[in-house]
């Protein structure tokens, strides 16, 4: 070995979950050598709770740190709190923070996260909300009293979630997206259309359309929607569109981006020495993610890239969310009954608990469930360990899914 | 199920369960009223058979792991996948990151005595 391939120093950018497993797992592994985490907050903390407890109110930051302050420490992790990188200089192994500090490193990882998307409808401002800080869930927190009429552009997963809390909070909610229903990729057809209809049973008036213009006024925002003659008076706007990825940095450094910062299996960017993880990042034969777990397991990906050590096992992909007090969870790729697919249900869709299985042949390849976790846990492993399943054993919600897989070990 | 302190004294712990009522990979919850405990206890059951005990609520967000998944020496939350060591009740798996307190747990002639905050 020569003693360039010794990686002494690492420098992770970003302090999101993707960031603090990375720090997490390379200490896990024996990484021993100068370890810092610049983190645009004080403290990293978690964001699904954003949209869901925290949004809600009653919860303080430390309640949703990644990790007690005191880890840092005990993990000998150099944490560079309330710090922006505004400069990456690969080649000098260089990062650059707004103050004017240069941190070097052997290792660069970049865990610089997205930003929410804010379509050119109307400024961001103290009425139109995005959701993706803990700042914004503040500021959003405060509108959502009871009454307060709210739109919710953008019914995918983070507008799902904030209906549901803000009705909890007493809001008047307003829940536009052009698709009927949501989601339908993801859970397919059937539960997506179920879900969906859980808005209106919880007295959300969700409407198939589009927000054509947003005007702030000095009482809220009017909404124009499509095919509506007159706009609506609202007084707060959720824009829920989607997450664009935060490439900025690696960008002007010259590092190949395209919807996301372009890395490889091992998550090492179009520079040697640079990595990249979490919702910033994207394998060239990818989409991004964009979940919770998926920017866990990048972080450890990296970390063993960076020690040299054989890659964790790979698993299908894992999600959950939660409404109006049901939790949800997916596993895998969801698709639509065809020559080669086959649905099953466990279950009755709309019955909690309750799950649905797309089998290839006789493959699992997703499931999602709903207050059934453990039928995606046994899913998972299902696909990871390609298992071979009878449609009518899945069904059967006398079978013992546990048992099924133990049978095949 | 019932479950009972008996009249045998604190040193032969509670007997909370027959070891067969609780599935290999499974657990179940036993209510703090029995337990003397401010937490509910999961008896978790792993796949050699073995039980173990833990406080029952995640210490990341409400939930019983009771109802998690056992494999591997762990005990996986339902909610969140947060994992905890059967043993020693130590994260090994983010979100949670408190650790919970393990109880020890003993199997005479097929029945499970709970022994509420002793270490394992």
């Amino acid at each position: 070995m020569t003693a360039s391939s010794v990686v002494s120093s690492v420098v992770v950018v970003g302090g999101g979950i993707a960031g603090v497993s990375t720090v997490a797992e390379l200490r896990k592994h024996g990484y021993a050598g100068e370890l810092t985490l610049v983190s645009a907050d004080p403290i990293p903390y978690d964001r699904p709770p954003l949209s869901k407890e925290y949004l809600a109110g009653g919860r303080d930051l430390d309640s949703i740190a990644l990790q007690a302050p005191e880890w840092y420490a005990e993990q000998r992790v150099s944490l560079v709190g309330g710090a922006v990188a505004v400069a990456l200089r690969p080649d000098a192994g260089e990062v650059e923070l707004a103050d004017g500090r240069v941190l070097s490193a052997d290792r660069i990882v970049l865990a610089t996260g997205g930003r929410a998307v804010r379509p050119a409808l109307g400024e961001v401002g103290s009425a139109i909300h995005v959701l993706r800080e803990v700042g914004e869930a503040d500021r959003l927190h405060t509108q959502l009293v009871p009454g307060a009429r709210l739109l919710i552009v953008g019914a995918g997963l983070i507008g799902a979630e904030v209906a549901s809390t803000a009705r909890k909070l007493g809001a008047e909610v307003v829940l536009v997206d052009p698709l009927a229903p949501p989601l339908a990729a993801a859970v397919g057809l059937e539960v997506a259309t179920w879900l969906h209809g859980l808005h209106t049973d919880h007295g959300v008036e969700a409407l198939t359309t589009t927000v054509e213009t947003l005007l702030e006024t000095p009482t809220g925002v009017a909404a124009q929607l499509k095919g509506e003659p007159d706009s609506r008076e609202f007084d707060a706007v959720l824009l829920a569109v989607g997450l664009a990825p935060e490439t900025a940095l690696a960008a002007a450094a010259g590092l190949e981006t395209s919807r996301g910062i372009l890395v490889d299996a091992g998550q090492v960017t179009s520079h040697p020495s640079v990595l990249a993880v979490g919702d910033c990042a994207r394998r060239r034969d990818h989409h991004r993610a964009e979940h919770w777990e998926a920017a866990q397991r990048d972080g450890a990906r990296a970390a063993a890239t960076i020690l040299d050590a054989p890659p964790p096992p790979a698993s299908a992909p894992w999600w959950w969310s939660d409404r109006y007090g049901l939790h949800v969870e997916g596993v895998g790729e969801m698709r639509s009954p065809d020559a080669e697919h086959t649905t099953v249900v466990r279950g009755a869709v709309g019955e909690p608990p309750f799950s649905v299985f797309t089998l290839r042949g006789e493959r699992v390849i997703g499931a999602v469930a709903v207050d059934d976790s453990n039928a995606v846990r046994a899913a998972r492993r299902m696909i990871d360990r390609g298992v071979d399943v009878r449609a009518s054993d899945i069904a059967d919600p006398g079978t013992d899914l546990r048992k099924l897989l133990r049978g095949t070990r | 199920m019932t479950a009972h302190s008996g009249n045998s004294g604190e040193s032969q712990g509670i007997r909370v369960a027959s070891v067969d009522d609780i599935p290999e990979g499974e657990g179940i919850a036993i209510s703090s009223d029995i337990t003397g405990t401010e937490d509910d206890i999961a008896i978790l059951r792993d796949d050699n058979g073995t039980c173990w005990a833990l406080n029952d609520t995640c210490t990341h967000e409400t939930a019983s792991l009771a109802e998690g998944w056992v494999e591997d020496g762990d005990v996986e939350c339902p909610l969140h996948s947060s994992r905890f060591n059967l043993k020693t009740g130590k994260v090994d798996g983010l979100p949670a990151t408190r650790d919970t307190v393990p109880h020890r747990v003993e199997v005479r002639d097929g029945e499970v005595y709970l022994f509420p905050g002793e270490r394992p």
